[in-house]
């Protein structure tokens, strides 16, 4: 009985097991190594802070902080269409509605980004099929340049990435938020608007902040977005991480995911702090 | 569209939501149509000749072998994570840390998780492998399968299991006679989603590939050293064609399931 106990709960732990040898351990040595000396082709341990001097001051920090707004006006984006489409399923459409309605939206989601994004090279293009139509509507002459490799592009790109990513928790929260807690502010005599201000957008805020930090995770650590859509010269951190791997520079690389990865973590640890985390799921994880 | 919400007075969200969908969409249509242009005049409207090249090229075949495999390791040993998990976030004391615990893959950024685990498997001697290559992609699939798991269970009573216990059955027998049965629907779904997210995997699995490639880490790398071909576009239409027809197989079983 007590080895069937034993073995049961190695079984349960077994995952958190996996999530920490393979993803908290390699992070952390992450860390480790981004302070590590590099000498053409070996590493050996050290404690050099120059990759962080030489990723903070050079012009890699323009590249951090443009990683940073592109990164906040494609989550902005994604929330102001997201949010309504969301509210609407979750709070006006038919239950069969709203399944068929989250199953369209999963599909694309499933198809790799990559291959989207080169999609759109093409549809964005100088002789692609949206200049063709904006040039036949009338509303442009001759094609239009800034609609692809630039950052107009490159928000297309991420804003499609993780638009699904935005709409399945926001969808779950808003749907979580109890119905006689609506009802009881319309009866206390609150109009619709006041009791969305009041009371669903209030309850929903886990949801909010998990598609904001889903949207803005995606969007800071893309490489291949920008890689793809941003034409030639176009960095972002991601791409940023990606060229030095590919150089071989592994101890900046690694200083730069890990600063990235720390900003990461700091959301997760407010959302954490501020929400409960099975708030978010609602619906999910509902005790009986 | 009025039958759809009963009234007609919601068209206007609904015609909203479809056009974002048409957005959303609207990518997946280019491969299809450029792996079948014909490359000069002459050969017809359609040619299955980038289809037929793809056969001909070794490091591609072999890629497509390398993402099979790993797609199945991955199907099989992610539904099997997930369960335990979410079994673990039910009954244990620390179900938010572990419900955490499973959720980080997607909040690390999918280049730093790459270089992460490649600096690991390096530094523990693990040579590239397909089993680097099915950890990572793991790791990025269980989140998700974890959630579609802990749905389908959500469904499910636990006052069926302690009828069970009560009539003397012990935890494995109430586990497998009557929960799995009961949860299977979310564990099949974890196993579809797990599949396609491998199969769908690139910048984690480029990472830790070594001298391997799958399919989609080799369209990725042949655009960044030569750019894209009718073939990429070929092997592209096939990835869609396959997700497609995952999400459309699981769906279908669901729905006889449902019935029945």
């Amino acid at each position: 009985m007590r080895l069937e106990t034993a073995a049961r709960r190695a079984f349960l732990l077994a995952p958190v097991g996996f999530v920490s040898v393979f993803l908290i351990l390699p992070l952390a040595f992450t860390v480790a190594v981004s302070f590590w000396k590099r000498s053409l082709l070996t590493l050996t341990p050290a404690f050099l802070i120059n990759n962080y001097v030489d990723f903070l001051t050079g012009a890699r920090l323009k590249v951090l902080v443009r990683s940073f707004s592109v990164s906040i006006e494609a989550t902005a984006i994604g929330l102001l269409i997201a949010y309504p489409i969301a509210y609407f399923l979750a709070r006006k459409a038919r239950a069969d509605a709203t399944r068929l309605a989250l199953m369209l939206f999963t599909v694309p989601f499933l198809i790799n980004y990559v291959i989207r994004a080169f999609s759109w090279t093409y549809l964005l293009g100088r002789t692609g099929p949206v200049n063709s139509a904006l040039a036949a509507v009338g509303l442009t002459s001759g094609s239009v340049d800034w609609l692809l490799y630039s950052d107009f592009a490159v928000l297309v790109g991420m804003v499609s990435s993780y638009m699904p990513f935005m709409i399945f928790p926001l969808w779950m929260s808003i749907a979580g938020v109890d119905q006689r807690l609506i009802e009881a502010s319309w009866m206390l005599g609150a109009a619709p608007p006041r009791t969305f201000l009041k009371v669903t957008l209030p309850l929903s805020l886990p949801g909010v902040f998990a598609a904001i930090i889903f949207s803005f995770v995606g969007c800071f650590g893309e490489s291949a977005v920008p890689t793809i859509l941003g034409g030639v010269g176009y960095q972002l951190i991601g791409n940023e991480i990606a060229s030095a791997m590919d150089t071989l520079n592994y101890p900046l690389a690694a200083a730069m995911s890990s600063v990235v990865t720390a900003a990461m973590l700091a959301l997760l640890a407010i959302w954490y702090a501020l929400f409960d985390v099975r708030a978010f799921l609602g619906k999910i994880l509902a005790r009986r | 569209m009025t039958r759809v919400d009963g009234s007609g007075r919601y068209t206007g969200v609904w015609l909203a939501i479809g056009l974002v969908l048409l957005i959303l969409y609207l990518p997946l249509v280019p491969p299809v149509f450029f792996s079948f242009a014909p490359e000069a005049a002459g050969e017809g409207f359609v040619t299955l000749r980038w289809y037929a090249e793809m056969w001909r090229n070794p490091l591609l075949t072999g890629a497509m072998s390398t993402s099979l495999e790993a797609g199945l390791i991955v199907a099989i040993v992610t539904p099997v994570l997930a369960l335990a998990a979410a079994m673990a976030i039910r009954e244990l004391k620390a179900a938010r840390l572990i419900l955490l615990a499973m959720l980080l893959p997607l909040f690390i950024p999918g280049i730093s998780m790459g270089l992460a685990t490649s600096f690991f498997f390096r530094i523990a001697g693990v040579a590239p492998s397909l089993l680097t290559i099915a950890v990572v992609q793991i790791l990025w699939a269980l989140p998700f399968a974890t959630l579609v798991v802990l749905t389908a269970m959500s469904t499910f009573d636990p006052v069926y299991l302690e009828a069970a216990h009560m009539s003397g059955a012990n935890r494995w027998r109430s586990f497998r006679d009557i929960e799995l049965p009961l949860i299977r629907p979310g564990v099949t779904g974890a196993a579809t989603f797990s599949l396609i997210l491998s199969f769908n995997e690139t910048i984690r699995t480029s990472a830790v590939q070594g001298p391997l490639n799958t399919v989609q880490t080799y369209i990725w790398s042949t655009y960044k050293q030569v750019g894209l071909s009718p073939t990429l576009y070929a092997l592209m239409t096939l990835l869609i064609a396959l997700t497609v027809l995952l999400v459309g197989a699981f769906l279908v079983s669901g729905r006889s399931k449902a019935v029945s």
